[in-house]
């Protein structure tokens, strides 16, 4: 294995530089994924029948709440890599944490929210718009449950064996994700919650 | 401590803050629908560039020009998704 060491270690190898590379095209294909779920979201946001209507449901507070953990969460895993690439082991697991920790309370905020729909009679069933709507944010939610685990299993490897190609790598990764999620969210935030408010 | 804040990042993730700031504006302030779209549109767009850029570190690899590339797809094929399909089932039935 031919270490480049003008590089940061997550690039240090040509593995490590295709599986970034295949990421990103892996993203690429999620852009499509949430084009997909936008567009029909757009088709069928006024498909509510008898059912409510997003402004009928939609709460401000948590959805400032979610938005400001996720913007947060997606700084601080910045800063994970940051502290990864100056070599401070203790930073980067500090700042996993977090992040971590700030998406189990974007995931709560977000339960509490599906359970107020639950209660205020909008289930995957009332309308076409209700049925989009649930499973557009419940695509990203399941995304963000994926995304806490594969970041639990990154900081125990981190933890156990300390910065490696490998570990370094992962973890640049996972950081690529955790941001594509909440560009996701920004979008989710503005054109199905702001838009349904206004 | 200080090293592990550096400044381009504290700035993104500011900018990031005042810019959900502005397209809450939205909802708070009194506007017409055009206008709150233009905003949320403007702001929304911007901070994806901001993430993209500004901590996704897209443009320092050498496979920048792939990543872009692939990046600019993604984007247009889910632009073309979206307006394509309003285009086609909502606003010509308006």
């Amino acid at each position: 294995m031919k270490l480049d060491k003008s590089q940061p270690l997550e690039y240090g190898t040509h593995q490590n530089q295709m599986n970034i590379l295949g990421f990103w095209i892996f993203l690429g294909a999620e852009i499509m994924l949430f084009g997909t779920l936008f567009a029909s979201f757009f088709t069928l946001e006024n498909g509510v029948g008898s059912g409510p209507t997003g402004a009928d449901v939609f709460e401000i507070t948590p959805v400032v709440l979610e938005t400001i953990i996720l913007l947060t969460s997606s700084f601080t895993i910045g800063l994970a890599t940051h502290a990864m690439r100056i070599n401070n082991k203790k930073a980067t697991l500090v700042f996993l944490g977090i992040t971590l920790l700030l998406g189990l309370s974007f995931l709560s905020v977000e339960i509490y929210e599906f359970i107020h729909y639950y209660h205020v009679g909008l289930t995957l069933q009332t309308s076409a718009f209700s049925a989009i709507l649930l499973t557009t944010l419940g695509t990203h939610g399941a995304h963000v449950t994926f995304g806490l685990f594969w970041g639990l299993f990154i900081f125990l490897q981190i933890k156990k064996r300390g910065f490696t190609p490998e570990t370094t790598n992962k973890s640049f990764i996972f950081s690529l994700y955790w941001h594509f999620l909440d560009v996701v969210w920004i979008f989710i935030f503005s054109f199905i919650y702001l838009k349904g408010l206004m | 401590m200080k090293e592990l804040f550096p400044a381009k990042q504290v700035m993104g993730f500011v900018s990031s803050l005042l810019l959900t700031v502005v397209a809450l504006c939205v909802y708070f302030l009194d506007m017409s629908f055009e206008v709150g779209m233009t905003i949320l549109l403007v702001t929304a767009f911007i901070q994806a560039a901001l993430q993209l850029v500004f901590f996704m570190h897209a443009g320092e690899s050498s496979d920048k020009k792939a990543i872009y590339t692939n990046v600019y797809y993604g984007i247009a094929i889910a632009l073309v998704t979206v307006f394509g399909t309003l285009l086609t089932l909502i606003w010509g039935y308006m």
